[in-house]
This record gives C-alpha cells, structure tokens and sequence, in this order.
C-alpha cells in the first residue's frame, strides 16, 4: 500500500475513534462525581438528576437541579435554579460580597463564602432520589434566597387566580410545585424539603403562573432538598437535547470522513479538469 | 501607478475603512489591557499569572486565566499606538473589562479610536505581506490583499497572525541569503508560539553550514533576550504563562479535537489532550528525514506547519493567516483553504460579538444585540452549533491533510527525478571512464 494510503487510512480511523470519546466518557466517567470545566463550573450527573453549578464569574445556576425524566433519559428539564444575583446574607449579595472558593468531593461538592466577620458552607449532596442544598455558617445568620423557574402553574397548591399579586404563602417545610413541559408533552412536580421552618416564604407571579419563590430564614444552617419527577400527558415524541450530542458526533464523524475518501477516489480538482480540456 | 502600488493601497483602505468599527471583545481586550500595563512598566506575566492563581484557588480546577499569554516582544509592537491614544484620549480606560464571559463597557467616542489605533500594527503587518507578495506575483497579492478571511482576522476580529506571517514569510526568503536576518526575522514570527515547531527544520537544514547556522542561531537568540529577562526576573510567572499554559490547554479549535467541548470533564479533557501531543512530535520526527536537508523550503516549511496545525492540539480560526502568504507561493497547495476556519467562526461566536462597537453605540441597537444573543444562546445551550462546529473542525483537518499528501507526494516525485538525475549522471561518468580508460589504455604503450 502506498504511504499516501495508509496515510489516509490512519487518518480516518483517529478521527472516528476519538469521536467516540465524549460517549465513552459519558458511558464510564461522568457519572456520580462532581465535574469539574469551562472557566470553574462543575456539574453532577446520576440516574435522575443533573446539577449544574455555574463558573464564580456568573451568578446564576448556583445550582440549577434538572432531572432526566423516565420516559426521555437524555433530557434534562429544569426544576429549580438558586440564584446567587439575587440572594443575599445578613445584607450581603452572594455574587458581588463574597470570596467564594469551590471544591469537590464525590458527591458533594463545597462551596465556601466567605468576607470579613461572615463564613458560610453552601453544601450540594447529590443521591438519586434528590439534591440537598445545605447552608452552614458557625454563627446565626439572616438569609434572603430566591428559587427560579420559568414558570410554576401553582405553588402549595396556589395558582396565578389565587395569587394575581407576590404572596406571602403559610411558612412550612414542604413546597410543592407543578409545572409542563410543552416540548415533551409532560407535566411535572417539584418539591422543596426544608430542615426547618423558615420566618418568610413567598411567591412571585409572571405571566401565567409564578417564576420565583423567595425563602427568608434566621438560623446557623438550613438545607433545602429538591427533588422532581415528570408524567407524560400525552404520546411523546423524541426529542433533541444536548445529551445527545456523544450519539451524534461519531456519525458527523463517519460522514464527513466518508466524504473526504470519496471525492479523493473519484473527484477531480481543478487543475486536472484545466490539464484535461488543454489536452 | 504601478500595480503593485494600487494592491498595496486597496489593501490598505479596506482594512483602515473596517478597523474602528469591529472587535473580538476578549482578545483586543487583552492588547487593550496588556499595552496600558506595558506603558506603565508592570510585567505583564506576573499579572496574567496572578489571576490564574486566583481562578485557580476559587475554583480548585486546573484552569488558566486567557490574558496575555505571547512572547515579550509581541505588546511593544502595540505600545507606541496605544500611547499615541492616550495623548488624545487621555489616561482614563475606555474599555473595561471583557474577558470572557463578561462583556465590555465601552466608553464613546473614544472606542473606534482606539480600535483603528490598535490595530495599526496588524493592518501594516497585511500590508507589508501584500507588498512582498506583489513583487513575486500580483495575482497572489490579490488574493491576500481581499480575501475576506484574511481581512475579517486582522481588522473585524483584531487579531495580529499578519504579524506572524510578515515575518515567517521573510524569514523564508532571506534564508538562503542572510542567515542572521533570517534568524531575526524567524525569531520575530515567534510572537505567537505555534511556528517553534520550524526550528528543528532551520536547524538541521543549516546543519554542517557552521557559520550559516551560527548568524542564524545568533539572530534567533537576539530576538530571545526579552524572554531570557523575564525568565530571570519572574521565572514562575512566564513559565506558567507560555509553558505550562500553551502546553497544557485543552484540545479543539478548528480541528477534529473539538468534540472535546461537548466533555465537560476538565481533568479528563487535559489527560485526552496529551494524545495530539505525542503525534505532533512522532509527525515532526517523520518529517525530519523527508524535508530536514532536502526538497524546496517553502514545501518543507509549510510541510511542518501543516503537521502541527494537523497534530497540534490547539488550532485557533485565525492561525492559518500565518501561513497564507506561504500557501499563496505553494504550487501543490489549495489556496482555498481558508473556507473551513472562515466559515467556523460564524459558528463559534455570532457575528453581533464582532459588532459591539456599533451596537454598544445605541440602546436601539442594545436591544436588537440582546434579542438576537438569546436566540443564539438558545442554539447553544441545545448544542446545535457544535454539530456543525464538529463536521466543518474535521472537514478543516482533512483538507490540511491533502494538502499535506500533496506535498509530501511533490516532493517524493521531485526526489525521485532528483535521484534519477543522479543515477543519470552516475551512468555518463561511468561512461566517460570507461572511455577514458579505453583511451588510455589504447594510448599506454
């Protein structure tokens, strides 16, 4: 065989075998550990559950807990997502005042504020059946968090009719939240489990249901453990999501691939058609 | 007026007509905030290293902050034009921030300005490219002087290859002429790492040529004196910098690593990435015996480049300016190369990006930049972008590969009607021998 050949062939089968790695790396490595990529983001995915921790240069997604509902394993549909812009400790912004470091453990990873006179632990506990949120510091502190979606079509039971106007709901451990999927014909529910009481909880209206519930405690530690789960309405079609990309990348792979060897084999390039028409 | 004056000066107003109006955010960004602290005296290695530190303790990952990460060299070539800026603009900063993620504040009228005088240095870099190339080939001059890759790098994007491909492309015709100049001259085009590769093949080709090899190594070394500086004075600051950065940095660009992107799996990503490295130095070692003492340099040169921009594991859109002049010359090679990374920018950041000297202009044309950004953030977040991103990353490896078969081919062809040549030569010898010994062999009494 000549060397331009095995060249090629070479060439070829390193292109198609590294376009297997992201769903190898899927399928052995990137479940049940806290990841690490981009500019500082980490994310955890296990059976049911995908978290996404966002870089210390943005403030939102800190999480952002999806779930990967039965009936469509490879999508990820958002339940809740902690917002670091917009929640705040004894008056100081999580975003804009605190130093923040993060580090992983395997399935928790700890994300540390801290500014002068205040450190606090924010603990993220994956298992499979759902995601603990815990805030720990070693001295009382007063805290304003705010959970966003986009939208819950009822909260505790409320709907819009039932609260056209921010509401301050009956404080209890338990929030429950209902939302659709339109995308996958679904609809789904959320719950937030909270270790204790907290003084103030409240929920937001936008558009059609409420895209945020605000939760305001006094306390040296508090978790909040969310967990979801989706039913279909109706026949639900496939769907495209980011997950799928491993699946795809090696047939963009063998396509372009196959491509290449084709025109090489039967095509000509310009100079051969010139050389061809002058003789 | 000559033509080669009319090329050189259309060159020249297509690019100062475009530069004030355009910008990659994050890279002039860097030249922008790198030139104020080289004016002021700071060194700029302790302060990129500095940030990293701090990326690097918030987050525990092995991550690198993308500031000014080029040879010492490379930021005085921008200095005297943003000190130019500053004594009509005054000292106050009119870009803040824009390293990615953020986004720049831009403080008006002063950003074109400021744009058009920073990238100066590129535009006269293009231009110095299209000169040289008019006085080999006029046809070839155009093609430098208006493709719209080579254009949109250097004054849409801002940034400075040209300036590498002035001096690789001198380097490649001096060298054969004066050793030292060319040394310099290849010691210049080091501003952006990637050409280090060439060194094996200057070397070995200069091998055995000791006085040759000594201006050229003389000249390299010149060059390499602000590098020798601050590795005495910060040596773990520019070490991290251009060593441990630029050699550990994840794989992808507009190649077939860029699948790598879809592994959000940092760790894993840099182990991955050591697997380019190892075929880059065997394509080097392989290379050497084919192209280090024989065959046309520009072949050779352009031989090497093609197996790191094949092998290497980082191949930004714009590295290929560096070599175009180079491929423009090459007989064997497709010039239409260009398309690949041309078309990959579009995919990778969306033109608005480039556009945000004239959006930022006006809260209309904020709010048009703000709805189109959340329907590209949309074909992001669901990974329709990187589908195409990926086929036209391998269509781009591919067709560095032909033109690298090609070449090889050219050149083994050469070979071959050089060896036969040879044996040519060797037969009319023996020939001549045989009659001269038949000669003196009749004369001998």
């Amino acid at each position: 065989m000549k060397v331009k050949s095995l060249v090629t062939v070479f060439f070829a089968v390193y292109i198609i075998s590294l376009s297997f790695v992201p769903l190898v790396h899927d399928a052995l490595l990137a479940k049940n550990a806290w990841l690490g990529y981009g500019t500082g983001a980490y994310a955890f995915q296990n059976q049911n559950y995908f978290v996404l921790f966002n870089d210390p240069y943005d403030g939102s997604s800190k999480p952002h807990v999806q779930m990967n509902p039965d009936f469509a394993p490879n999508d990820r549909i958002p339940i809740i997502e902690f917002s670091d812009w917009t929640s705040w400790v004894d008056g100081f912004n999580f975003f804009n005042d605190f130093n923040v470091t993060m580090r992983p453990n395997q399935r928790t990873l700890d994300v540390t504020y801290s500014r002068p006179g205040i450190l606090l632990h924010k603990f993220l506990t994956a298992t499979p059946d759902n995601i603990t949120v815990e805030l720990v510091s070693d001295k009382e502190f007063t805290a304003h968090l705010e959970l966003w979606r986009w939208v819950m079509t009822s909260v505790n039971g409320l709907s819009i009719k039932d609260a056209p106007k921010p509401m301050q709901i009956p404080t209890t451990t338990q929030i429950e939240f209902t939302f659709q999927d339109y995308r996958l014909q679904s609809e789904g529910t959320g719950r937030i489990t909270l270790s204790r009481v907290p003084v103030q909880i409240m929920i937001w209206p936008y558009e059609n249901g409420f895209n945020k519930i605000t939760i305001d405690f006094v306390n040296t530690e508090m978790s909040l453990t969310v967990s979801g789960s989706m039913t279909p309405v109706g026949r639900t079609y496939p769907t495209w999501n980011y997950s799928d990309l491993p699946y795809v990348l090696p047939v963009v792979a063998v396509l372009v691939v196959a491509i290449y060897l084709l025109v090489d084999k039967y095509g000509k390039t310009n100079k051969d058609r010139a050389s061809r028409a002058r003789s | 007026m000559e033509k080669r004056i009319k090329i050189v000066l259309l060159a020249l107003a297509v690019r100062l007509a475009i530069a004030p109006f355009f910008m990659h955010a994050g890279d002039v960004g860097t030249i922008y905030e790198s030139s104020a602290i080289a004016l002021q005296g700071g060194n700029l290695y302790d302060f990129v290293y500095g940030k990293t530190l701090q990326m690097q303790q918030a987050t525990g990952l092995p991550v690198f902050f993308e500031g000014y990460a080029y040879h010492p060299l490379l930021i005085y070539f921008f200095v005297p034009f943003y000190w130019l800026f500053t004594l009509i603009a005054g000292p106050y900063s009119v870009m803040i921030d824009g390293h990615y993620p953020s986004l720049p504040v831009l403080v008006y009228p002063w950003t074109p300005i400021l744009l058009l005088m920073l990238k100066i240095p590129i535009i006269l870099a293009d231009v110095a490219v299209v000169y040289i190339l008019a006085g080999i080939d006029t046809r070839k001059a155009e093609i430098y002087a208006l493709c719209p890759y080579v254009v949109f790098i250097s004054v849409v994007w801002g940034m400075f290859d040209a300036i590498v491909a002035v001096f690789l492309l001198t380097s490649y015709l001096t060298f054969s002429r004066n050793s030292l100049f060319s040394g310099i001259l290849y010691g210049l085009s080091l501003m952006k790492l990637y050409t280090i590769v060439l060194l094996p093949l200057f070397v070995i080709r200069l091998f055995g040529k000791w006085k040759d090899l000594l201006q050229f190594m003389g000249g390299l070394t010149l060059t390499l004196l602000p590098v020798a500086y601050f590795l005495i004075v910060s040596p773990a600051s520019i070490w991290n910098v251009l060593v441990t950065f630029q050699g550990t940095r994840v794989m992808g660009g507009v190649n077939l690593y860029n699948f790598i992107w879809v592994v959000q799996d940092l760790r894993f990503d840099l182990d991955i990435s050591i697997i380019p490295s190892i075929l880059l130095l065997v394509s080097i070692v392989l290379l050497i015996p084919k192209f280090g003492r024989k065959g046309p340099l520009l072949e050779a040169i352009l031989a090497f480049m093609l197996a790191s921009f094949l092998f290497g594991k980082v191949l930004n859109e714009q590295f290929l300016v560096s070599i175009f002049p180079l491929i423009l010359l090459c007989k064997k090679c497709d010039s239409r190369l260009w398309i690949a990374p041309f078309a990959f920018i579009f995919l990778r950041s969306p033109f608005y990006y480039f556009a945000l000297p004239i959006l930022w202009a006006s809260p209309v044309f904020y709010s048009y930049y703000l709805q189109a950004d959340v329907v590209w953030r949309q074909l992001q977040a669901v990974g329709y972008l990187q589908v195409p991103m990926y086929a036209v990353g391998i269509a781009f490896s591919l067709l560095i590969l032909w033109n690298l078969l090609r070449i090889l081919d050219a050149t083994s062809v050469q070979a071959v009607g050089g060896r036969g040549q040879t044996v040519g030569f060797m037969r009319r010898l023996i020939r001549v021998r045989i009659l001269l010994g038949s000669r003196r062999h009749r004369f001998v009494p």
